[in-house]
């Protein structure tokens, strides 16, 4: 195979920095391949695309060790506008890479700073919004697109470049399942059908198994493994030691193998674990199904409550229609479902943000109406998606008592206040640190301990985990828990539905303004037809659940891969596998 | 959307079809006539004028409404200062030693008492007003009635510097973010518990000073990322690049054109030769007759 790039021995430190971010990278990718980079925040995943851009270090400046090839181009040698042709890239954030006031000028903007001849353009753009599937948006502003399309059409923009090689630097971070998919359904195409080689740093672990020919593993700026889906994934180990999460699947079949119940070769995909189950559940091993509690309903007044609650927006777009939903105290309660079905403008109506254009909202017995936003700040605690912008003060300290004299709090006990919430976050020790010199998922911590600071009974997560790491997503999920032994109720809104069993108790699944399905976790998990027709992805744990209940007619409700792998008794094994 | 709206009008009129120099042209006649012309008469006509080619070209009349109640402030202190304070100017331009009083606060005022506010002060303060606010129309008349790919490629047309326009079409995409940014991070303050509705507006000064701290560094932050999103789209300020729409003059724009340059040569042909738009044009006989 030929190679579209090379990097030979790359080390780089940007300016100013002691520690390289790169180190002595050696990789070489083939024309037309798929190649998958993973590794956690800070391993220098993103530099890595920026180099075989040729704007690390051509942009940056730094210092650069070894070499970078591009279509047989040495990036140091070739001016960033002319590799260019060859390299198309596509960054995370979806609203600040689209500059165009049209798509088509969107995706004309490269081409004419290339110099491309009018009509040469106007003969690229269909081509391009075709192989995008966004013909027929050519007069759109790109601010009106879904997430999906903005990255869609990001890409396309790339591609009128007709390069060699396509960079998509974590471009599903920040979209929703539906705009996820369409992102990876499309690159996949392109490698397909067009031949173009593919480079995607993502942490959806599930889809690089599917999608991706290599794997490049890489942490605190060394490339750790190279290897094939198959290789890297079923390094289970490996993956948690460097803070990354393995497919569930893999993570399951790693387990059994560390009871005993060892494969030639660990599955990675779906598809690979639902054909090796028949094997083991056939064998014997299986134990009978868990019983699980059922939750217990708690009789408590409900402390939020909408009753019959209908939201028209000013331009007739209707966001709920008729939802009826009570939360108990102490609950812990996941809303799902995809962006526009109308969660962020129930947790609105909560905060007095909206207001019903029909129904009433009550938190505990009083009407949303008469308080003001203010005053349900002191009961709910809301954390932004993005909790920056909840950040104002200098240190730790002075941001989570910032709110509390403007309440009318006296200074001892705003002084009580902040430190009461500041050890109840573990955040004591960094309460001289600016907050914003913090990782993102401690710049939430700092934000919970202010909202903590007013005492509320009630916090909600909106988006926590968006735009995060593994191990970051876990540690907001871990402060919910936390949040939710100290008795709060705990409301959070994710797409990220492989995150929560050890988490939520209770799932309400929203689709087009209405509540599609309320239940317990392990139910609602296992309506897999409802939540796909809502395109959120069930945890594979469940839908291998599904196939071990159908294989052995015995129900297992099964959500996590550590229950899945509790099924399967050791002993058999070496008779399974021999 | 909101935002677009407020861009872009509409409505199809003669303006949305000519191009963005024949209106650059236009915008510039207008706005040295209205500079030049001291008359509150014909300053006046000169503002209806335009306030009706406004309408006419699909501005929305809230958004003309909007302009006023901000500037209305303004306007009365601009009346009332040039009422009471303009005299040797008025005098000098009126050609008269003394001025007309219009009314007279009382001695017994503390500091004020015996000042006098003039006809003719006040006048030429009127005229200020129709100067500001014919230059304020006539942004909305070009600018919004222009969609931004005309305006981008009818400016490097007209020889403005690519950075500038690309400057320029950057604001008009990236200002409807920052100011939602803006809304966003009041919401979240307001979601801490700070109770702006009820606090007195020093208190809200300081908190809304403390919205400049995120909002600056997500605009350095966006910014990085956007210089880095540039660079991989080959961009580098050159105007020597191609472009995917085309800017034509048409016969209608050239007649256009010449009309706005005619007029401005006649404007002022009839202003130094004949006194028409200087300020006491049309006042002579009315107001200022019965003192010569």
């Amino acid at each position: 195979m030929e190679a579209i790039a090379t990097l030979e021995q790359v080390s780089y430190l940007y300016p100013g920095a002691t520690e390289p971010v790169l180190k002595d990278i050696s990789l070489t990718i083939q024309r037309g391949e798929f190649l998958g980079i993973i590794g956690p925040t800070g391993a220098g995943k993103t530099t890595l695309c920026l180099a075989l851009s040729g704007i690390v270090p051509q942009f940056y400046g730094g210092r650069f060790f070894g070499r970078v090839t591009v279509a047989g181009m040495d990036t140091l040698d070739y001016p960033i506008s002319q590799l260019a042709r060859h390299v198309g890239t596509v960054f995370e954030d979806p609203e600040v890479q689209l500059i165009g006031t049209s798509v088509e000028n969107e995706i004309a903007f490269a081409l004419e700073n290339l110099c491309v001849p009018r009509a040469e353009i106007l003969a690229r753009i269909p081509r391009v919004l075709a192989a995008v599937r966004l013909q027929g948006f050519e007069q759109k502003n790109p601010q009106e697109l879904s997430g999906g399309q903005k990255q869609r059409l990001a890409i396309a923009a790339a591609l009128a470049l007709q390069p060699d090689l396509l960079i998509l630097d974590e471009p599903t971070s920040q979209l929703d399942p539906i705009g996820s998919q369409e992102v990876f359904a499309t690159v996949r195409t392109l490698q397909q059908e067009l031949g173009i080689a593919i480079v995607i740093v993502s942490h959806a672990a599930e889809e690089m198994a599917e999608f991706a020919d290599r794997i490049a593993l890489l942490s605190q700026g060394r490339l750790i493994a190279v290897g094939s889906p198959d290789d890297i994934y079923a390094q289970v180990e490996l993956l948690e030691q460097h803070h990354l999460r393995a497919p569930e699947v893999s993570a399951i079949y790693h387990a059994l193998g560390q009871q005993g119940i060892t494969l030639p070769a660990v599955p990675v995909t779906l598809a690979g674990g639902l054909a090796a189950l028949p094997v083991i559940s056939t064998q014997g091993n299986l134990a009978p199904p868990p019983a699980f509690s059922s939750p217990v309903i708690d009789q408590q007044p409900p402390i939020l409550s909408a009753q019959h609650l209908t939201h028209v927006y000013d331009n007739g777009t209707q966001a709920l229609h008729d939802v009826c939903l009570d939360i108990r105290p102490g609950e812990y309660v996941l809303v799902v479902g995809q962006n526009g079905a109308g969660k962020s403008t129930l947790v609105k109506h909560f905060l007095n943000l909206l207001q019903p254009t029909e129904g009433t909202v009550k938190v505990r017995d009083r009407d949303t109406r008469h308080l003001s936003v203010s005053e349900l700040a002191r009961s709910i605690g809301y954390l932004a998606q993005n909790p920056d912008n909840q950040i104002f003060n200098t240190t730790v300290e002075k941001e989570v008592a910032f709110a509390l004299p403007y309440l009318g709090y006296p200074p001892n006990v705003v002084q009580q206040e902040s430190l009461k919430s500041l050890k109840a976050m573990q955040l004591w020790s960094q309460r001289q640190t600016h907050p914003l010199s913090l990782p993102k998922g401690e710049r939430a911590r700092v934000v919970i301990a202010a909202l903590l600071a007013m005492q509320p009974d009630i916090i909600i997560f909106d988006e926590p985990t968006t735009g995060q790491d593994y191990q970051g997503a876990c540690s907001i999920l871990e402060v919910s828990r936390q949040l939710h032994q100290m008795g709060k109720t705990v409301i959070v809104i994710t797409h990220h539905l492989y995150l929560m069993p050890d988490y939520a108790q209770r799932v309400i699944v929203m689709g087009q303004g209405t509540i599609l399905l309320d239940a317990p976790l392990r139910q609602a998990y296992h309506q897999t037809e409802l939540l796909q027709s809502t395109y959120l992805t069930p945890p594979q744990s469940v839908l291998l659940a599904q196939e071990l209940s159908r294989l052995s007619s015995q129900d297992y409700p099964l959500i996590t891969p550590q229950e899945f792998a509790q099924c399967f008794t050791p002993e058999l094994s070496e008779e399974v596998w021999a | 959307m909101a935002n677009l709206k407020f861009q872009t009008v509409k409505h199809d009129s003669l303006f949305t079809r000519l191009d963005f120099r024949t209106k650059l042209v236009m915008m510039a006649v207008i706005t040295l006539i209205a500079f030049i012309w001291e008359s509150p008469i014909a300053g006046g006509l000169l503002t209806l004028a335009v306030a009706v080619a406004c309408v006419f070209a699909g501005v929305r009349l809230n958004y003309l409404g909007t302009i006023l109640k901000f500037m209305l402030p303004f306007y009365l202190f601009l009346l009332i200062s040039m009422g009471f304070f303009n005299v040797e100017q008025v005098k000098l331009l009126s050609g008269q030693a003394e001025l007309t009083p219009l009314l007279t606060l009382p001695q017994s005022w503390w500091l004020v008492g015996g000042a006098e506010m003039t006809v003719e002060g006040t006048l030429y303060g009127l005229n200020i007003v129709f100067k500001t606010l014919t230059m304020i129309l006539v942004i909305p008349l070009g600018i919004f009635t222009t969609d931004v790919n005309q305006m981008t490629v009818g400016m490097v047309r007209a020889n403005i510097p690519y950075k500038i326009v690309f400057i320029f079409s950057s604001t008009l995409r990236f200002v409807p973010l920052l100011l939602e940014e803006v809304q966003s991070i009041i919401e979240a303050q307001r979601l801490r518990g700070l109770d702006l509705e009820r606090m007195n507006w020093l208190k809200r000064g300081r908190v809304y000073a403390s919205v400049a701290v995120p909002l600056i560094l997500n605009a350095l932050a966006k910014s990085q990322k956007l210089e880095v999103v540039l660079q991989s789209k080959a961009f580098s300020g050159s105007s020597n690049r191609t472009y995917l729409h085309e800017s034509v003059l048409t016969p209608a724009d050239y007649i256009i054109m010449a009309s706005f340059i005619a007029l401005f040569a006649g404007a002022m042909v009839l202003y130094v030769g004949f006194g028409v738009g200087k300020f006491p044009w049309l006042l002579d006989s009315s107001l200022f007759s019965y003192r010569s």
